[in-house]
């Protein structure tokens, strides 16, 4: 297994990776579409800045972004005594400074931590999460998402979901929209373009969950769950933990496949609608019951 | 010839290895300090919460507890009279018991719930809380201490340390012979809670 270094540097190389290439995509597509079909090329230059400007704004305010998408809010010490006190306890173990804590208000139980440095992290639980776990239980859950922070693959998860996650955002966005505006047909031909663009994007969804595999190893949790336990020293907390979140049936609302890949467990379970479609494709999670296992035999 | 220039860049190599390595061990003996220091602050807020808490819920409780031991009295009145059958014994127990009664109206409407439990609850809760975050901070310490030792101790860094005079350290120190070692017979059995 790597060390925290190695994986820390490899992290930080394939972060500059996704933003390079999500440019050059951009930049690359945009030559493609403006030459076949005839049209000045300064549309090339204009989508290099703003491709730019995109990763730029995804870099620093990824964390943002994606609190904002998942509807979370933040945490207090007097409303999530436990959170709070077991998050600071772990942190100091950890030696990384106390990340921000935010809640979803959401029975279904789940966690995740975003940011881009240690300086400047998140860590996020639902409310259903951290009603049924105690405290021992909520250490190894913490200690998980700490680890994703120390080893920076809060950083790479995060960019992979603002650059490369934006595509099935907008099919999603875009086809909701023409879903609900079915009804009123006086919006023509705009209505018409979105719906294309939205099935033009949801075509693109498989593709795009490649990439997010590409970028993002399972063995990734496997490792937060082997260095998580090294801070509780107490592998047990979170194997039970993982039982329970298991048990639970109940898909997050708020998770979409953009953010799937950052939750502790695959929050995308049991949906069945038109997200849960292409859940299986955006699979990111190793089976939890090997997880178990890993934890249970260490 | 090269030669000189190999072996001059081997030098630089080493005096770089060897002044980094210098700089690592008097930052991790730092550490170590800081994070010793950090048991005292725990320990130190530990007996500034604890007592205070201790006493607040103190508080909370004696106001319930009045309550709940007249109410404990009146009823064993009660009882005691009713089975004396004498008819001036019963009222004086009744009139006693419905004497509690707007008592019992203050204590609601002054808490308008019982708070006895949530006092506990977070009693217990900093309890844990506090004795986790001192837990903690001797990790730290072992886990700092452990490094720093496997440094001095390991082949090349161990001749760094040599030239230098960087010593084991203690870290929490704990007996290495004793009763921690060794599980008794009755220690195998699990325990049996007894309220």
């Amino acid at each position: 297994m790597k060390n925290i270094y190695e994986q820390v540097d490899e992290n930080k190389f394939r972060s500059v990776v996704v933003i390079t290439s999500f440019i050059v995509f951009i930049t690359a597509a945009t030559y493609l579409i403006t030459y076949s079909l005839g049209y000045d090329l300064s549309a090339v230059g204009i989508a290099l800045v703003l491709s730019g400007i995109f990763s730029f704004i995804g870099y620093y305010n990824s964390d943002k972004i994606i609190l904002g998408i998942s509807g979370a809010s933040p945490a207090n010490k007097g409303d999530h005594f436990e959170f709070y006190t077991v998050t600071e306890n772990l942190a100091r173990v950890a030696r990384i400074p106390m990340p921000k804590l935010y809640v979803i208000d959401d029975t279904a139980m789940n966690a995740f931590a975003t940011g881009r440095d240690p300086e400047h992290a998140v860590v996020c639980a639902t409310t259903g999460i951290l009603s049924k776990l105690n405290r021992t239980e909520m250490e190894g859950v913490v200690a998980h998402e700490l680890s994703h922070i120390r080893n920076y693959d809060i950083r790479l998860m995060s960019i992979v979901t603002i650059l490369v996650g934006l595509v099935t955002l907008l099919a999603d966005i875009l086809l909701r929209t023409r879903m609900r505006g079915k009804s009123d047909r006086e919006e023509g031909n705009l209505g018409a373009i979105l719906m294309i663009a939205g099935i033009i994007m949801a075509l693109l969804s498989p593709l795009v969950a490649q990439l997010i595999q590409l970028a993002i190893s399972r063995r990734r949790e496997f490792f937060a769950d082997a260095s998580g336990a090294l801070l509780t020293k107490y592998p047990a907390g979170l194997a039970s933990a993982l039982e329970k979140i298991s048990a639970d049936k109940e898909p997050l609302e708020a998770a979409n496949k953009a953010t799937a890949h950052l939750y502790i467990a695959n929050p995308l379970k049991n949906h069945h609608d038109s997200i849960g479609w292409f859940a299986d494709l955006f699979n990111t999670h190793p089976p939890v019951k090997e997880r178990i296992k890993a934890l249970r035999a260490g | 010839m090269n030669f000189p220039l190999l072996l001059l860049v081997a030098a630089v190599i080493i005096f770089f290895y060897v002044v980094s390595l210098y700089n690592w061990f008097q930052t991790a003996l730092t550490r170590i300090t800081a994070s010793i220091q950090d048991i005292g602050n725990q320990l130190k807020r530990q007996a500034s919460l604890i007592p205070n808490l201790e006493k607040s819920a103190k508080g909370y409780l004696k106001h319930e507890k009045g309550i709940y031991e007249a109410i404990v009295s009146a009823r064993k009145a009660v009882e005691k009279a009713s089975g004396s059958k004498d008819i001036s014994k019963i009222e004086a127990a009744s009139d006693a018991v419905s004497s509690l009664v707007p008592k019992l109206q203050i204590l609601v409407e002054s808490n308008p719930e019982m708070k006895g439990v949530e006092v506990i609850n977070k009693l217990m809760d900093e309890l844990r809380d506090t004795a986790d975050k001192l837990m903690y901070a001797r990790r730290v310490v072992i886990d700092l201490t452990a490094d720093f030792n496997a440094k001095v101790v390991t082949v090349p860094s161990n001749f760094v340390a040599m030239i230098f005079g960087f010593k084991m350290q203690k870290g929490l120190s704990t007996p290495v012979e004793g009763g921690h070692l060794e599980v008794s017979e009755a220690e195998t059995k699990e325990p049996k809670i007894d309220l």
